[in-house]
């Protein structure tokens, strides 16, 4: 009986947040292109639907029905697995992130926690974990396809993706040294009651605004996007990794890239930024009504560092390959170490701050 | 000098300076975008659009098959088989007349050339077709096309007068042949 229940809501949970995803990668594909638009002086989508906010539909509707292609000579298994393995740690690693209080509730004698799907003592761990497994899809994806932009796109997605994985992994040491803990509900915890407990601003004691920038940097880098997005450069790889993909495999690489978005951006919410906690205490409102506001505060900060991603694409450059691996491995990763040393030898000296 | 520039580079100076530039152009959002099929562009008065076979108001039509239209044209759009008005020895016209615009780059010479402004170019441009076949006209469907654009044609000022010969004096800035 209670596995039932356990089950019937772990399901709903996973529901719920999947529905909240997908439909934000929808609201998101809409938006980048009307905010790179504005930016651009143009108008971006107008034409399906009024001011073109129907065209997610219109564009899910386009991949679902394209003819699926598998180039000859592709390695067929792996073609077709590629974007499932590239969605699906997109994906997965919303299941630890905490988008509201942390409350638990007993539903028929289960304990139920309703804002976060799993509390798992390891979350950033396993967050991290599954960001590296997404990488696989794509180099695998740009191998299978049997052509040559998609391999070297896929090549230069792996050489990539490991140099500022290393760095997103350093970067939030110090958050974690400060927290002296890997869940992200304890870290979220450990923010509470104004701007000034963010771990960017210097909650712990110790400012991280260093390391989110490392981190910030390193996550634009990982999940492909401008001024990074070496691996998908249209001027010089046509599409790079996805080049020979088409219809819904397609769209399975176009989810995962803006799931890893979204991802990125709730981790760094609930990294440095206090994830669901207001910036004064007096902003989260009544004790009854902290599941709505916690959920909005967080709402309002992710899709601040979504808009920020918009902001980037729409003002830089892509970097050449040199400068971005020598940009990872000589400039972000002696910083991010550096902020580890201060930061332990301030988490040492004044502990429990 | 040297320190200044690496507090900018620590600051990110320059890239802050560029996204100042995109976010202004977000926060004072003026498109220049024309939303073309929705909205269309006002064209200037000599715009050099379709070409078109024009009448005089009495509904005869001008062209009188003299085929200089066709040796002006560069890319040999104009083909013109000229014959005499049955029962009229003196008079000529085009008995059949065609224009293969796929080939036309709209110079505008052949309506320079026509000696009785027989030839019109009109404000059309959407003749996108997806038989090119469509884009060869013959003489009904030019004249068509001049029906609709231009219902009422009035002679040029300068020709106006009624003992005027119909001559019109085209290539009026390529230098003339002495008398």
């Amino acid at each position: 009986m209670d596995t039932g229940i356990r089950l019937a809501l772990t399901f709903g949970q996973i529901g719920a947040v999947m529905v909240a995803v997908l439909l934000t990668v929808a609201a998101l594909t809409l938006l980048e292109r009307k905010v790179l638009g504005w930016m651009q002086d143009r108008m971006g989508p107008m034409e399906v639907g009024p001011y073109g906010i129907l065209q997610p539909v219109a564009d899910g509707l386009k991949l679902f029905f394209k003819e699926d292609i598998i180039p000859a000579g592709a390695n067929k298994f792996m073609f077709s697995m590629a974007p499932v393995l590239s969605l699906v740690p997109a994906l997965i690693g919303f299941a630890v992130i905490p988008f509201g209080p942390d409350w638990t509730i007993d539903v028929g004698g289960v304990a139920f926690k309703p804002f976060v799907i799993t509390d798992i003592n390891i979350g950033i761990l396993y967050i991290l974990a599954f960001a590296s497994i997404g990488a696989y899809g794509i180099i695998l994806g740009g191998w299978s396809s049997n052509s040559k932009y998609s391999l070297l796109g896929g090549l230069r997605a792996a050489a990539q993706l490991i140099s500022y994985e290393l760095n997103v992994g350093l970067s939030i040491v110090g958050v974690l040294l400060l927290s002296s803990s890997l869940s992200l509900v304890t870290i979220t915890n450990a923010q509470a009651g104004g701007f000034w407990n963010w771990y960017f601003f210097g909650g712990g004691g110790f400012p991280q605004a260093v390391a989110f920038v490392v981190f910030i940097i390193s996550a634009i880098a990982e999940t492909n996007r401008t001024p990074f997005d070496l691996p998908e450069a249209e001027s010089e790889l046509v599409a790079g990794f996805f080049t020979e993909y088409s219809g819904m495999r397609f769209a399975f690489f176009f989810l995962a890239e803006y799931g890893n978005m979204i991802l990125v951006s709730c981790v760094a919410t609930v990294l440095f930024f206090g994830g669901w906690h207001a910036p004064l205490e007096f902003l989260q409102g009544p004790e009854s009504l902290h599941w709505l506001t916690g959920m909005m505060w967080f709402t309002i900060k992710v899709y601040g560092f979504l808009f920020l991603f918009f902001w980037i694409r729409a003002t830089l450059p892509r970097l050449r390959y040199d400068q971005l691996m020598r940009f990872g491995w000589k400039v972000l990763l002696p910083i991010a170490l550096g902020n580890i040393v201060l930061t332990a030898i301030v988490a040492y000296l004044f502990p429990g701050n | 000098m040297k320190f200044k520039e690496w507090v900018k580079t620590l600051l990110f100076y320059e890239i802050a300076l560029g996204m100042k530039a995109t976010l202004s152009h977000l926060l004072h959002y003026k498109p220049i975008t024309l939303q073309y099929p929705h909205e269309k562009k006002q064209l200037p008065s000599n715009y050099r659009g379709m070409l078109a076979l024009l009448r005089y108001d009495d509904g005869t039509e001008k062209c009188v098959g003299c085929d200089l239209c066709e040796a002006a044209c560069p890319s040999r759009v104009i083909r013109v088989v000229s014959a005499e008005v049955p029962g009229e020895p003196t008079k000529r016209y085009s008995k059949e007349y065609y224009m293969d615009m796929t080939r036309c780059l709209f110079c505008g010479l052949c309506v320079k050339a026509c000696p009785v402004d027989a030839l019109g170019m009109t404000q059309e441009y959407e003749w996108a077709v997806y038989d090119k076949r469509q884009l060869q006209l013959n003489k009904e469907q030019l004249l068509a096309i001049g029906d609709r654009n231009y219902p009422v044609r009035e002679k040029r000022l300068e020709f106006q007068h009624p003992n005027v010969a119909y001559f019109n004096v085209g290539f009026k800035e390529i230098p003339q042949k002495e008398e």
